[in-house]
């Protein structure tokens, strides 16, 4: 734009400024904006593409379609019937007439298959006679919009194959404990492994991160002991250094790599608190675990790594109370004490809650710092106390995608979409907590 | 409540050379003055002479803000309220304080009221409690207006609804002695007039110190009126005339102070 209209004998007055420049200069800036607002349209577009490639991904792999063969086809052992409506004298005698009389006789050894139930029966029989086996794995893109080329590949090279829809995401994937067959294979180990590791930190890093920004944010100036003795004014010199290093230094902990925090909970907890970590001094004596690498380590360790950020945010909701509230407490007669306590904590709490829940659940996806302590990654039984041995979801995702076989791949995806729902569920209830608590708080 | 034993001056509260410091900055100097009883006495002065300091340090809420420290003397009935023994929480129970901007917590009416009486360790029956809340608000003329809403939040009341519920929050602990930091900056011309009012009243029972910008104001509720001007060379806010309000006004000593009430500089 010329300077020209901005003089002051080309003011324009009872009138809006017309004429070709002005105009152009008009579009001019406007056009600047539009293009401006276009970058950054275009960048939000950019993350929701990544987002949906990714979705597209997980789900293409945690679906899709098997081959399956079996050792005998059902028709042919009933004759055609399905096989649940048979009685169980006739699954008695399919049993008898086709399976080996070595099996046949440890089986009865166990117990009389007379006495077993059906459905008992009828899962000997889909093990032992029918053996259905996983011989090719198909991702859900290729089930859907490729059938005939699959179909083709499978006739060639299993011909007694029949190719079926497969959900890897199922009700047994989440409630089975881990196996080696990936067909058998389920999570409920590593689910309730990493619920049960989320917990424990929650709970030693919440108190002692809201109690560090508690004293950070109201006490760090104070001077608790007496000043006029050197004594007091050498302790009172001494606390507040302290609290000033660390202060300056939340920042750069919570950027320190979370391999480093492994290796530092290895060295403490793992060996150097074994006695305490392994639950030898509380008279736990698993011989399985009769070292220091279980939840309760875990738990230190994912405590030390989400420690700092849960401070940062307990400081900053902290800080978001207006002093005026502070000084119409203090004002009334009430005590530090009571003016934290009464005040500042119940209205800094939804700001609380939520920044704490979100960093730790951001824990939930950790994985390096456990590999390090020594997490199992192929366990069988439950965890059922603080002392237990343990796997987490990210580990055994880990793990499975480690594996040569495409349905490891698959039951991976699967275990991903399980992590997800998990992690999407904590943060709702994150924000729902932090909006319960804060209509509570301002009713009107 | 405790009782406290009252030596029977005529003065609630007086300053001897007192000097406030922010860290090595001194911000108010040798302020010497005498504030009576069931009066109301008005500081006023220009921005950042430092009239709100000296209002804050009756009731040690200076001793808030890191660095800043008080000498000389502050006497609240003789006793000098920077004593070493003397604990900031029980000055703050005596000498109540109302604040610029109405401040009332996000809590209930009655819980607001109730708060200051529940810190100090208040033991009574819900009756009392009752009782305590209604007197509070209608000493602070606002009982009228909120006694069927009592749980609503205070946030819900307006901005000179919410500063009578503040005043009325601190008169809830039984203070003698009230201070207000230009309590109706944020306020319309009614809600002014309303709190105005509420002072005249208080004046029977509280000795009340106000700081104001308002010069209207000052004279027309004040007993007496202390001017303070910053010092142009160090920068530190002084005393420069105490006198019955009429006097200040009308027939000032200092001709600083006539050209400041008259509107020629400030």
């Amino acid at each position: 734009m010329s300077s020209e209209s901005l003089r002051p004998e080309s003011r324009s007055v009872g009138r809006l400024p017309e004429g070709e420049a002005v105009r152009q200069n008009v579009s001019g800036r406007q056009r600047r904006g539009k293009v401006w607002e276009g970058i950054l349209l275009a960048s939000t577009v950019f993350g929701i593409i990544i987002l949906l490639m990714l979705a597209y991904n997980i789900v293409n792999d945690a679906f899709g379609g098997i081959g399956v063969q079996y050792a005998v086809e059902e028709e042919e052992l009933t004759d055609g019937r399905p096989l649940d409506q048979l009685s169980q004298a006739e699954l008695v005698a399919i049993l008898e007439t086709n399976l080996r009389s070595r099996v046949l006789q440890n089986l009865k050894r166990e117990r009389p298959l007379a006495e077993r139930s059906r459905e008992e029966l009828i899962d000997i029989i889909n093990d032992e006679i029918i053996k259905p086996e996983v011989v090719a794995v198909y991702t859900l893109n290729e089930f859907l919009f490729n059938r005939p080329a699959i179909e083709a590949e499978l006739r060639e090279s299993h011909p007694r194959a029949e190719l079926i829809f497969k959900s890897w995401l199922s009700w047994d994937f989440i409630v089975n404990p881990m196996s080696s067959k990936p067909v058998e294979a389920g999570i409920r180990t590593a689910i309730l492994g990493t619920v049960f590791l989320l917990l424990l930190t929650m709970l030693i890093s919440f108190p002692l991160g809201v109690g560090a920004a508690i004293y950070l944010e109201e006490y760090k100036s104070d001077k608790p002991f007496d000043e006029r003795v050197p004594a007091g004014r050498w302790t009172n010199n001494a606390i507040q250094r302290v609290a000033g290093l660390i202060e300056a230094n939340i920042y750069n902990l919570s950027g320190v790599p979370s391999i480093i925090y492994g290796i530092l909970g290895l060295a403490i907890f793992v060996r150097a608190l074994e006695q305490f970590t392994s639950g030898a001094i509380f008279g736990y004596a698993d011989p399985t675990t009769a070292n220091g690498r279980t939840i309760m380590s875990a738990a230190l360790t994912m405590s030390l790594l989400v420690l700092p950020v849960v401070i940062i945010s307990s400081q900053e909701a902290i800080r978001a109370v207006p002093s005026s509230l502070r000084q119409a407490s203090y004002g009334l007669g009430a005590t530090k004490w009571q003016t934290v306590w009464k005040i500042v904590l119940p209205n800094a709490l939804p700001g609380i809650l939520t920044g704490t829940i979100l960093s730790i659940s951001r824990a939930i996806g950790e994985t390096a710092p456990l590999i390090v302590i020594g997490a199992s990654t192929f366990i069988v039984t439950d965890p059922d106390s603080l002392f237990s041995k343990f796997t987490v979801l990210p580990l055994q995702i880990y793990n499975w995608t480690s594996r040569p076989q495409e349905e490891f791949r698959a039951i991976a995806a699967a275990a991903i979409i399980i992590l997800l729902v998990l992690l999407l569920s904590l943060n709702a209830v994150a924000i729902w907590l932090r909006n319960y608590l804060r209509s509570k708080r301002v009713s009107t | 409540m405790t009782t406290t034993t009252m030596n029977d001056t005529k003065y609630a509260i007086e300053t001897r050379n007192m000097n406030i410091y922010y860290g090595a900055f001194r911000a108010v100097k040798d302020v010497t003055f005498s504030i009576e009883r069931n009066k109301i006495t008005a500081l006023i002065g220009p921005s950042g002479c430092g009239k709100s300091t000296v209002l804050r340090s009756f009731n040690r809420m200076n001793d808030l803000i890191p660095g800043a420290r008080t000498e000389g003397e502050v006497l609240y009935h003789g006793q000098n309220l920077y004593d070493p023994d003397v604990d900031a929480v029980q000055v703050r129970r005596q000498i109540g304080m109302v604040f610029q901007k109405p401040n009332p917590f996000p809590k209930s009416i009655y819980d607001n009221i109730a708060y200051g009486p529940r810190i100090n360790g208040w033991k009574g029956s819900k009756a009392e409690m009752d009782e305590l809340v209604e007197r509070a608000l209608v000493g602070a003329a606002l009982w009228d207006e909120v006694k069927d809403k009592l749980n609503q939040s205070g946030l819900s009341l307006s901005g000179g609804q919410q500063q009578r519920l503040c005043i009325a929050r601190a008169i809830a602990v039984q203070p003698e002695v009230i201070l207000m930091d230009e309590p109706c900056s944020s306020l319309d011309p009614i809600s002014t007039l309303k709190i105005e009012e509420l002072m005249l009243e208080l004046r029977q029972r509280y000795t009340i110190v106000i700081v104001t910008h308002n010069m209207q104001q000052a004279a027309r509720v004040s007993d007496y009126t202390a001017f303070f001007l910053m010092d142009k060379e160090d920068r530190a806010g002084e005393l420069i005339e105490y006198d019955v309000t009429s006097k200040v006004f009308q027939n000032p000593s200092d001709k600083r102070t006539e050209e400041y009430v008259s509107g020629r500089f400030g």
